[in-house]
């Protein structure tokens, strides 16, 4: 062993320890008790019954949120909207999945197409904005997540858009029509678990994905553009072509998994309906995933059932008197302490390669 | 010791004034296994100027800094004025009567002189009475300048003026130039010699020029240290020594001044010496392989980098752009990186005109380019050795869009071993390289292409003596293997040691040309000046 992967164990160990600690402080100082709190959290994401399927169905959507933000981080883009970008390609998914129509299997495949093309179509009016216009990416994404979620709540009112008709909602406001279940993923039944096929396509794509980065061309030069655009830009590569893609790319992924969320199975997030507050922060989470995971396509496998795991098991959790919402601020010491031991080795590394340029100038 | 105990290094130095106005004992400072300074000793004395001179990475940069309070010493002793100080920001020295005039500028190009004069001041600015002293600094040491004049519209010559101004403002008793002449033309640079005369004689200071140009240090200085690896190599009277013996102190062994005068600035020598490659070997029936007519761009709100400008090169030859920096040569530069697409203007390569607004093009017409920062579009510090090798087309080491490791890899170490590239492997990232390491890595990947034109923007700046001699080397092969070279230099010695022909780059132009064969030094320093042919 290296005494760099030494060093990466050592501070893993120690961060992940103190936001243990301060998770468990944390518990007992709101009134908990933490062994509690913490068996709580193991049963609803693994032991109870069930509870592993939903954990993979709630990670499925956020490693493929996070794919698509690692497409955009390694072209050098901030894209933060995935939480609206998600939600567009669930409303395009239902607009024209339903208008479509045809034999069951049809139109899940249209529907998760039109997923993705209703992020990549979100994703890309930040991608011209900043191409064109040089407007910040990291502004835009952000607050088309806001017209976002009133875009869809406008369309949940009008029939002609996402509104169910008046027979299948009942007395319901702002919900769309039901999917099919001839029109749902499969879900995959084992041991007393529902695992849907959602989970095997995030998990497919994220194989893909960290193949194309690491071995292809098309990898290659979308790291070059990332990482210094004007070398990509005398070597043939256009940064605003090369971020167009990565942008469009990004918000598909952020819109296949709204469209997967909404075909899904195993956790649910709107009974097959589009409703308001359908992204339940899938989005955000994925975001998270993809900054734990550091741009890797396959390191963003453990990291989402991590987050997956933290979600179901919150949901467990207010059953033992301390509030659900604890669990969001245990996630994010989590994340701090997962973020935590690179960006203290890359400070090193820096300060010893400065300390070498500096004897040399 | 007292007397003439130590004179056989001390050479009488010891002798001369009572107290040094700074006095460093044993200095010590080390950054990680490197040694930046090993006991330094170092007396610098009223009314006299002290030359430091050393390669880069000798410690002199370091030493400077240490007494200006930028770096703090490990050990040793620093005493101003005969008492012991700890010197722990710039403030403090600038208390202590140190000021340094920096060799990279640190203005504001949208503020006028007196604005930029009085950046870092405390409490409110009287305007009136800042005008006034630049104005009165500015005539007492021949430093006129326009105290109302934008920063962003001046020479690199008066952005100097700027500098030194802002730091006799001061009123130091002992002053630091790190390198000053690297923006000057030679005019300028005996100017301001002749300021540091004025200061050093009419008052009293102690003035420090750090260097690592053997002609100026033996023009302007009385006293000369020398620096080697991070120690004192050498302490003499500037009357007592010559070229030769510096030069062997510097590089720590005997130098051919004919050969390697280039590289250690020495002006004259390489002047006088013939060129080796004689311009027969240029055909000049055969048509330029590089052709650039009237090229205008322009950035910003419509300042022309390039005005106009109009040069060719043929196979085989080696075409030298002379001009002080700022005028125009990163812009040129640039262009033929595919980074600045031009407003009018051509440039044509091998007879087939080449997009100036396509991404690449410039490189996949078969031109290469060792960039003047080669941070900005050379390598790319995030990716490998290997991948930094094959940037211009990874293609070549991938079937089917698939890059294959093996080749990938293979290649890397055929051009690691071939240009002596020092890494631990074709997988360390290219950050963990150091500076002249990376050069090689953008040098072997440019050549490996076998290009048609080989751009080399400040090829050698930053690298010692050794690495200097193995570019020009690789320049000068280059070009007999029938590659049209252009070589973008403010270092005049490198033109005149490498160039078969000299173009002079002012405001954005050529305003002048001359055979290596007939170069007049002094029309070139006019031409650089701005002076029309």
């Amino acid at each position: 062993m290296t005494s760099r992967a030494a060093r990466y164990i050592a501070l893993y160990a120690a961060s992940i320890a103190t936001a243990l600690i301060a998770s468990v402080v944390l518990v007992q100082a709101t009134g908990g008790d933490w062994q509690r709190v913490l068996s709580a959290l193991v049963d609803g994401s693994i032991l109870g019954p069930g509870r592993w399927g939903q954990t993979l169905g709630a990670a499925a959507p956020m490693l493929l949120v996070a794919l698509g933000t690692i497409v955009s981080g390694r072209a050098g883009l901030v894209n933060i909207g995935q939480e609206g970008q998600l939600l567009m390609g669930t409303a395009f998914a239902v607009y024209f999945g339903f208008r479509i129509g045809g034999p069951g299997p049809f139109t899940l495949v249209v529907l998760l197409a039109f997923g993705a093309v209703g992020g990549a179509v979100w994703a890309m009016i930040a991608g011209g904005l900043r191409f064109w216009r040089g407007v910040p990416e990291v502004l835009t994404t952000l607050l088309l997540v806001t017209v976002a979620t009133q875009a869809i709540a406008f369309g949940l009112k009008r029939q002609s858009l996402l509104l169910a008709s008046e027979a299948s909602r009942g007395n319901r406001n702002q919900v769309s029509s039901q999917l099919d279940p001839d029109s749902r993923l499969p879900v995959l039944r084992l041991f007393g678990n529902e695992i849907p096929s959602a989970v095997f396509i995030a998990v497919g794509l994220a194989l893909v994905l960290g193949f194309l980065a690491a071995r292809t061309v098309w990898g290659f030069r979308l790291t070059m553009v990332g990482r210094n655009t004007r070398a990509a830009q005398r070597f043939g590569i256009s940064q605003s072509r090369y971020g167009m893609w990565a942008m469009a790319i990004s918000g598909a992924f952020a819109g296949l998994a709204g469209a997967a969320m909404l075909a899904g199975g195993g956790f649910q997030f709107g009974n097959f309906r589009l409703v308001p507050g359908f992204s339940a922060n899938i989005g955000w989470t994925g975001l998270l995933v993809a900054l734990v995971a550091r741009e890797k396509a396959l390191a963003a496998i453990p990291v989402a059932l991590v987050f997956g795991a933290l979600r179901t098991g919150s949901g467990f959790v207010s059953s033992t008197g301390v509030e659900a919402q604890i669990t969001e601020v245990i996630q994010g010491f989590l994340v701090l302490a997962l973020l935590v031991p690179p960006a203290v080795v890359f400070l090193q590394d820096r300060r010893a390669a400065r300390a070498v340029t500096k004897a040399r100038t | 010791m007292t007397g003439f105990g130590d004179a056989v290094i001390d050479a009488g130095v010891g002798a001369l004034a009572p107290t040094p106005a700074v006095s460093l004992r044993g200095i010590e400072k080390r950054f990680g296994a490197v040694r930046a300074c090993d006991s330094v000793d170092l007396d610098l004395h009223r009314g006299r100027i002290h030359g430091i001179l050393g390669e880069n990475g000798a410690g002199k940069s370091t030493l400077m800094k240490m007494l200006i309070g930028l770096v703090l010493p490990d050990g040793g002793r620093i005493e101003i004025d005969g008492v012991e100080r700890r010197i722990h920001e710039p403030t403090h020295a600038a208390r202590l009567g140190i000021g340094m005039v920096h060799q990279h500028f640190s203005l504001v190009d949208a503020l006028t002189v007196w604005e930029n004069v009085s950046l870092g001041e405390a409490g409110q600015l009287d305007a009136r009475s800042i005008r006034n002293r630049v104005g009165e600094i500015g005539e007492h040491f021949g430093l006129e300048i326009d105290p109302d004049a934008r920063v962003g519209e001046l020479t690199a010559g008066l952005r100097q003026r700027v500098e030194i101004i802002k730091c006799l403002r001061r009123d130091p008793s002992i002053v630091i130039f790190d390198e000053p002449t690297s923006v000057l033309t030679p005019e300028e640079s005996q100017q301001l010699f002749r300021a540091f005369r004025d200061v050093v004689a009419a008052e009293g200071r102690a003035v420090v020029l750090v260097s690592h140009k053997l002609d100026e240090i033996l023009e302007a200085t009385d006293d000369i240290t020398i620096m080697r690896q991070g120690s004192v190599a050498l302490r003499t009277l500037t009357s007592e020594t010559d070229a030769p013996s510096l030069a062997h102190a510097m590089v720590g062994r005997p130098v051919s001044l004919r050969a390697e005068g280039a590289a250690l600035g020495l002006t004259g020598v390489v002047a006088d010496s013939r060129p080796d490659t004689s311009e027969d070997a240029v055909d000049t029936a055969e048509p330029p392989v590089l052709i650039v007519d009237g090229a205008v761009a322009t950035v910003g709100r419509g300042a022309r980098v390039l005005d106009e400008l109009s040069v060719s090169v043929r196979s085989g030859e080696i075409l030298g752009i002379a001009g002080v920096e700022g005028n125009g040569q990163r812009a040129l530069g640039d262009l033929l990186s595919s980074l600045l697409p031009l407003q009018r203007g051509s440039v044509v390569v091998d007879g087939h005109l080449v997009s100036t607004s396509r991404p690449g093009a410039m490189a996949r017409a078969g031109i290469g380019v060792i960039p003047e920062d080669r941070h900005d579009s050379g390598v790319v510090l995030d990716m490998s050795v290997a991948e930094n090798l094959v940037m211009i087309d990874p293609g070549v080491c991938a079937s089917r869009g698939v890059i294959d490791r093996k080749r990938l890899h293979d290649n890397a170490l055929r051009l690691i071993d071939e240009f002596d590239i020092q890494c631990s492997g074709p997988d360390a990232p290219l950050w963990s390289l150091s500076g002249g390491n990376q050069q090689r890595v953008v040098l072997a990947r440019e050549l490996d292409q076998g290009p048609r034109v080989l751009v080399a923007s400040q090829p050698t700046r930053g690298l010692d003596v050794g690495a200097i001699e193995y570019m020009s080397e690789r320049l000068r092969s280059a070009a007999q293997s029938g590659v049209a070279v252009v070589l973008i230099s403010s270092e005049l010695e490198e033109i005149l040691d490498l160039a078969d022909r000299i173009a002079v780059m002012y405001r954005g132009r050529v305003i002048g040309e001359m055979k290596r064969s007939e170069v007049d030094i002094e029309r070139l320093g006019l031409l650089m000046g701005g002076a029309a042919a």
